[in-house]
């Protein structure tokens, strides 16, 4: 489908305004649904979600600090950037759609901003009987479809969130596309000069009470952002006595130690609120002064003991293919504490129909975890649980389709979705092929693995292995 | 949650998907979309940028391969000379690195006679942050400062050490290009 005026309109109007604080090191787009790292870096959560590495810890693409644990969207910087540049975070989440309703998983969905103070609500599982997910498999059947269907819940979407949208922007298109209206040049115009008028306006100012600490609800200073995506000043923290940072709002425990300041976060505050900023230094440092505690401190801590703690020593990456070895679940993740991929014992969830699907680890599951998914799964309390039956065999061949998409198994895959998209037949061919190479690959790597009792690095053998062409 | 992008799972392993016994769209694991835009996005920073000694393009009419030229380094063996690469870059760009090759012969440790590169940011430690402009930094680097240890092309590491014979032969293999 060629893109439609509406697209190409809001594809360039947009982008030389964005400051490079807020331009994800990924895509180099506006950050969409921001996640800051335990490093301080930030990225969008499918940049994120896709830069994890499956089988082992992953890497800060920037800094290259290791982490084990998918972190929460960030919902501060979510609001503070769709207050800031209403047009482009709006293209950016009309992409980020189209994108999603074509691997059929979908991002988590906030409710709107509550308004000045800063009582954003807790991310929210909806019940809406439209959702994409659910009804996906009958909608994908008819032809065109999707396109309306994505500004129908576009137009609905910001119907939930009127914070930094005027009422007249929403209406032309929720009227039109729900009826099904085959008119799309005439409609395309309309938006068009419903979107220009929008532009026109000046966005919303930010004002302290976007960007406060979750615990003193003072404007931030040196914010950090835990796992669960809440942000506190760095002293609004005392080192606990067993080293591990709850959060003081939603519980959940912080995995890897203390985190780093949100740096672009900062140097932006500075810059928009001098002053505040200043008075926020003075009292830090008054306070500091007076516990004899300089606030330098803090930085040690957070870049020697705090940064590279994880609770998943990075051994048990190495180690797994051994007998004696932890059980590693390739390519699936924790949906409450994050953890990716899952060490251990893994629980999935039999109820949940989404594609994601949702799977909990085994301290989560034994914690009675009411967290919702890390996407938009539809998860109640209700739902049972299996424990996910796991034989090193399996994991391996999972982790030798994931890990090799591309040097390995790219003659079979690619040509699955690229070449014949149509042909199921030659798919099956295809993926029986990949099998039996995988197994010989595994059984190679296996052998080594017995021979040399050094920890190898399972995937370099088996790179090195199954593509010697690299 | 598990993998989005798994094409084996989509095929054989989803519950959900076969629970439902209806037709599946065909498997499509990529977002082509997105990555032109992030290229489109990475030739305009480069083009934008003017570094010395290094420039890319995409080929005519295809975006997802590009030529490269490097120059030598000032100060190293390598002064004076310009070598052509190509990068073809994977549908799940830039999470996966793109193929680099050298497409001008290049006497180099790190660099065999079909001009593959041995160089671990194109391999284990791929970042999703590094971009064309880096890769060819690193490369420019890579150029004056080879990896002795593990050689693609043993004689030129052997004679990496006699850097005067050494730049009489890259001149000696660049004219004969």
């Amino acid at each position: 489908m060629p893109p439609s005026m509406e697209d190409q309109f809001l594809d360039g109007a947009d982008s030389d305004e964005i400051s490079r604080s807020f331009t994800c090191c990924v895509c180099l787009d506006l950050l969409y649904k921001p996640i800051v790292l335990a490093c301080g870096h930030i990225s969008c959560f499918w940049c994120v979600h896709y830069s994890m590495d499956g089988a082992h810890e992953s890497h800060c693409p920037i800094c290259r600090n290791p982490y084990s644990h998918f972190p929460t969207i960030c919902q501060m910087l979510h609001f503070m950037l769709l207050k800031m540049y209403p047009v482009a975070y709006k293209r950016r989440e009309k992409q980020t759609l189209e994108r999603e309703e074509e691997t059929r998983c979908f991002s988590p969905r906030f409710d709107a901003y509550g308004g000045g103070s800063h009582t954003y609500k807790k991310l929210k599982i909806e019940a809406d009987p439209a959702d994409p997910s659910i009804t996906v498999f009958e909608f994908k059947l008819c032809p065109d479809s999707s396109s309306n269907r994505v500004k129908k819940h576009f137009a609905d979407l910001m119907q939930r969130q009127p914070v930094s949208l005027p009422q007249d922007f929403v209406i032309p298109i929720s009227k039109q596309t729900s009826g099904g209206n085959p008119q799309g040049a005439t409609l395309a115009d309309e938006e068009n000069v419903v979107l220009k008028n929008n532009l026109d306006q000046t966005c919303e100012q930010l004002s302290i009470a976007d960007v406060q600490c979750t615990a003193c609800k003072q404007l931030l200073f040196r914010p950090v952002v835990l796992n669960c995506g809440h942000v506190y000043c760095e002293t609004c923290f005392n080192i606990p006595v067993d080293e591990r940072f709850r959060c003081k709002v939603c519980q959940v425990l912080h995995p890897s130690g203390f985190p780093k300041v949100c740096l672009e976060l900062d140097n932006f505050l500075e810059e928009q609120f001098p002053e505040e900023y200043a008075l926020r230094r003075e009292a830090v440092q008054l306070k500091a002064v007076h516990l004899h505690d300089a606030p330098s401190t803090w930085s040690k801590n957070s870049g020697i003991q705090g940064f590279k703690w994880s609770s998943v020593p990075k051994e048990e990456y190495s180690t797994w293919l051994r007998d004696n070895g932890p059980k590693i679940h390739p390519c699936a993740g924790c949906d409450s504490c994050g953890m990716y991929p899952i060490v251990g014992d893994r629980y999935r969830c039999k109820d949940c129909k989404e594609k994601i699907g949702f799977d909990l680890c085994g301290d989560c599951y034994n914690t009675n975890s009411k967290l919702p998914g890390r996407f938009n799964q539809q998860h109640t309390p209700e739902h049972k649980f299996e424990l996910v039956n796991w034989k090193l065999k399996q994991e391996m061949m999972r982790l030798m389709v994931e890990q090799l998409g591309d040097g390995f198994a790219a003659p079979y895959f690619s040509g699955i979705s690229l070449e014949q998209p149509g042909d199921p037949t030659a798919a099956f061919v295809s993926l029986d092929d990949a099998e039996e190479t995988a197994e010989n690959a595994a059984a190679i790597v296996l052998d080594d693995d017995a021979e040399e009792t050094a920890e190898n690095d399972v995937n370099g053998l088996a790179a090195s292995d199954a593509a010697p062409e690299l | 949650m598990t993998t989005v992008n798994n094409s084996y799972q989509d095929n054989n392993n989803n519950p959900a998907v076969a629970a439902t016994k209806q037709p599946l769209p065909p498997a499509k694991s990529v977002d082509t979309q997105s990555v032109l835009k992030r290229l489109q996005s990475e030739l305009m920073a480069l083009m934008m940028s003017g570094d010395g000694g290094i420039s890319a393009f995409p080929e005519e009419d295809n975006i997802f391969c590009w030529k490269g030229t490097i120059n030598g380094s000032k100060d190293t063996v390598f002064e004076g000379t310009e070598y052509k690469l190509s990068l073809s870059f994977p549908t799940d760009y830039p999470f996966k690195p793109p193929k680099v090759k050298f497409e001008t012969g290049c006497f180099h440790p790190n660099v065999d006679v079909y001009g593959n590169i041995c160089l671990d940011i194109l391999q284990d430690k791929w970042s999703s942050a590094y971009d064309v402009r880096t890769i060819l930094l690193s490369i420019q680097s890579l150029l004056g400062e080879p990896n002795i240890s593990s050689p693609l092309n043993t004689q030129a590491a052997a004679l990496w050490s006699n850097q005067e014979e050494y730049r009489k032969m890259v001149m000696k293999l660049y004219k004969a290009v």
